[in-house]
């Protein structure tokens, strides 16, 4: 099993020009691991997510996605080694679920985007593990939200990346499918060829299939380690603002009743970042 | 199952729709050279244009009225649709187009604005100026509704914007033609009504230089078109430089757009219309089936709507662009109950 860095965050400083969200973060993800970024709404978890993803500048520090910084890799090189989930739902009209994972060979065809061989097998492969064979010839835009993350998701692993990272894979997921998501992220994992990055609100889900969790509070990771020395009372407790003792380690249950309020839970809701 | 019969089935469908296209063009075509105030004969109309003798009345009507003027119809109308395909694209929203948007308004006023100019020093308007203008003008008004659309997110408030730009150019294109001088008036009535008459040769072969540029160029956008309809977040994420290719697109759909406003005025809802019945005929919006279908489709709308605003109501001539609207606007209507419907199904 391999196990070389995939990512490397030193000292990232992320955000808007005036305005960094995120200070000097520091983060490493190896093939064959899963990074879940923890954190109270607005922290910063989505800004950093963006910024490795690629889609939002960094004031400060370094990137290196599979050794090389960000900066000396084009667009197309960087597609080719990190494929992203992002919480927008894509209105495609006309495409079919097949149509949607096929785009994601699109880095490594030519200039009409032609699939060959490889490339279909690649998508089957995909699709095979993401059990979204029988919707293949079924529109995108018919199907319910659990199903688009799969094709989603199907098309990001097809894209044959060294990273996948991952915004709140769970948003718009009733319990039933974030429990099939668990297996689909360790399945995908388990070759030990891709490491995965990513955002998530449920702790429960986050304990159980992280390897390495980081925690970000007002910006800053504020501590990181496995999940069992994460999910204790003092960290989650602190990281939250809830009472101490709100967090139970034992099963990874907040006690509701105290400063319910302040209670950062709920799938559905959104990153104000 | 995925390589197996459906996908043989889909691309059989595409070659089926764009041959039909192609087949009605040539109907259409040869409907454009007969039908008229001077009727021909098909077999006439077939020694008309294989014999060089141009000197008879038949060969004249062919080959200075209706031949160039099918031509331009036909690339106009290609290049209209072919600028709503990537305006929608762009601004992922289904009602956009060069007309609704306003581009079409803005470079109209510009080529306005270029004849009062040019004609008052009793100056000669070129092909080439009047393109130049109509570029300047569509620029303009695609480079308001992007700084409108990074604003909004909400596909309907762009389309309102970009009608309310189109009403702008619009009154300041009637005020300039109800204070232009005499001889410039019928001229500028005439064109900025909309209409494929008085096309020249000379004309043809400009446009036919910049819509097939143009055209050759979008087609070679076909793969980052396919990954730009997720989103710009996910292009990128696919190895899409967006920087690039959103010049790219603004650029494209802005020339096409004027090309067609400098020659033949503001033509009205194909952009919009053309692309959803393409689509729809094919089944899929995957642009290297879409854009052909488009092209062709196209080209085949004007040349219809072409034929009834020349014959319908002979000799009086009707403008295209009321045509096109006759045929066009219902098009977006039932785009809009589509939207509806889906959005009870979600």
């Amino acid at each position: 099993m391999r196990r070389d860095v995939v990512l490397r965050c030193e000292d990232v400083t992320a955000g808007y020009v005036h305005k960094p969200v995120v200070r000097e973060a520091n983060l490493e993800v190896r093939a064959g691991q899963i990074v879940t970024l923890i954190g109270p709404n607005g922290a910063g978890k989505s800004t950093l997510l963006k910024t490795i993803a690629g889609s939002l500048g960094k004031q400060g520090g370094a990137v290196y996605l599979v050794g090389k910084r960000l900066e000396e890799l084009s667009v197309l090189e960087q597609a080719r080694v990190r494929s992203v989930l992002l919480t927008e739902r894509p209105r495609t009209e006309l495409l079919t679920c097949c149509d949607v994972v096929r785009l994601g060979r699109q880095p490594h065809t030519g200039r009409f985007g032609t699939l060959s061989e490889i490339d279909q097998k690649a998508v089957r492969r995909a699709m095979e593990l993401l059990q979204v064979e029988d919707l293949a010839e079924q529109q995108f835009m018919r199907l319910s939200d659990g199903q688009r993350q799969r094709v989603m998701l199907a098309r990001a692993l097809c894209q044959d990346p060294r990273l996948l990272v991952l915004d709140e894979p769970t948003s718009y997921l009733d319990i039933r499918y974030q429990i099939e998501l668990y297996d689909v992220l360790r399945s995908i994992v388990a070759e030990g060829k891709l490491g995965i990055v990513m955002t998530l609100h449920e702790l429960t889900l986050a304990r159980q299939v992280s390897d390495w969790v980081a925690c970000i509070k007002d910006g800053v990771v504020v501590a990181q380690g496995t999940p069992q020395e994460v999910f204790t009372s003092a960290v989650i407790d602190d990281l939250y603002d809830l009472e101490p003792g709100s967090f139970d380690p034992l099963t990874g249950a907040i006690s509701i009743g105290c400063r319910a309020e302040r209670m950062p839970e709920g799938g559905a809701s959104h990153e104000a970042t | 199952m995925i390589n197996g019969g459906t996908r043989r089935v889909r691309s059989l469908r595409t070659t089926v729709v764009i041959a039909g296209l192609a087949a009605l063009f040539v109907a259409l075509a040869t409907a454009n050279l007969c039908v008229g105030s001077m009727a021909i004969a098909p077999n006439d109309l077939v020694a008309a244009l294989c014999s060089s003798d141009r000197t008879g009345t038949v060969a004249q009507v062919v080959w200075s009225i209706r031949l160039p003027r099918l031509i331009a119809a036909g690339l106009l109308g290609a290049a209209l649709a072919l600028a709503g395909v990537l305006l929608q694209t762009f601004f992922n929203n289904p009602l956009a187009g060069p007309y609704v948007l306003g581009i079409s308004s803005g470079a109209k006023l510009a080529v306005a604005v270029l004849m009062v100019a040019v004609m008052s020093r009793a100056g000669i308007v070129t092909s080439w100026m009047s393109i130049g203008a109509a570029t300047l003008g569509s620029f303009a008004v695609t480079a308001f509704i992007l700084l409108v659309s990074e604003r909004v997110r909400s596909a309907n408030t762009l389309v309102v914007a970009g009608v309310m730009v189109g009403y702008m150019c619009g009154a300041a294109t009637d005020f300039l033609v109800t204070f232009a001088g005499d001889a410039s008036i019928v001229n500028l009535r005439n064109w900025s009504m909309g209409s494929f008459s008085g096309t020249s040769w000379d004309d043809v072969r400009t446009m036919a230089v910049v819509v097939i540029a143009s055209s050759i160029a979008v087609f070679c956008l076909a793969k980052p078109l396919g990954a730009y309809q997720l989103g710009e977040a996910y292009a990128q994420s696919m190895g899409v430089n967006v920087r690039v290719f959103r010049k790219a697109i603004i650029v494209l759909s802005s020339l096409l757009s004027a090309c067609v406003t400098a020659f033949a005025g503001p033509i009205s809802f194909v952009g919009i219309a053309v692309p959803h019945v393409a689509k729809r005929l094919l089944g899929t919006s995957r642009p290297s089936a879409v854009l052909p279908a488009t092209f062709l489709g196209g080209a085949d709308f004007c040349l219809m709507c072409d034929l009834i605003a020349r014959t319908a109501f002979a000799p009086t001539e009707m403008s295209v662009s009321a045509v096109t609207a006759l045929f066009g606007a219902p098009v977006v209507i039932w785009v809009l109950l589509g939207k509806q419907e889906h959005a009870r199904e979600v």
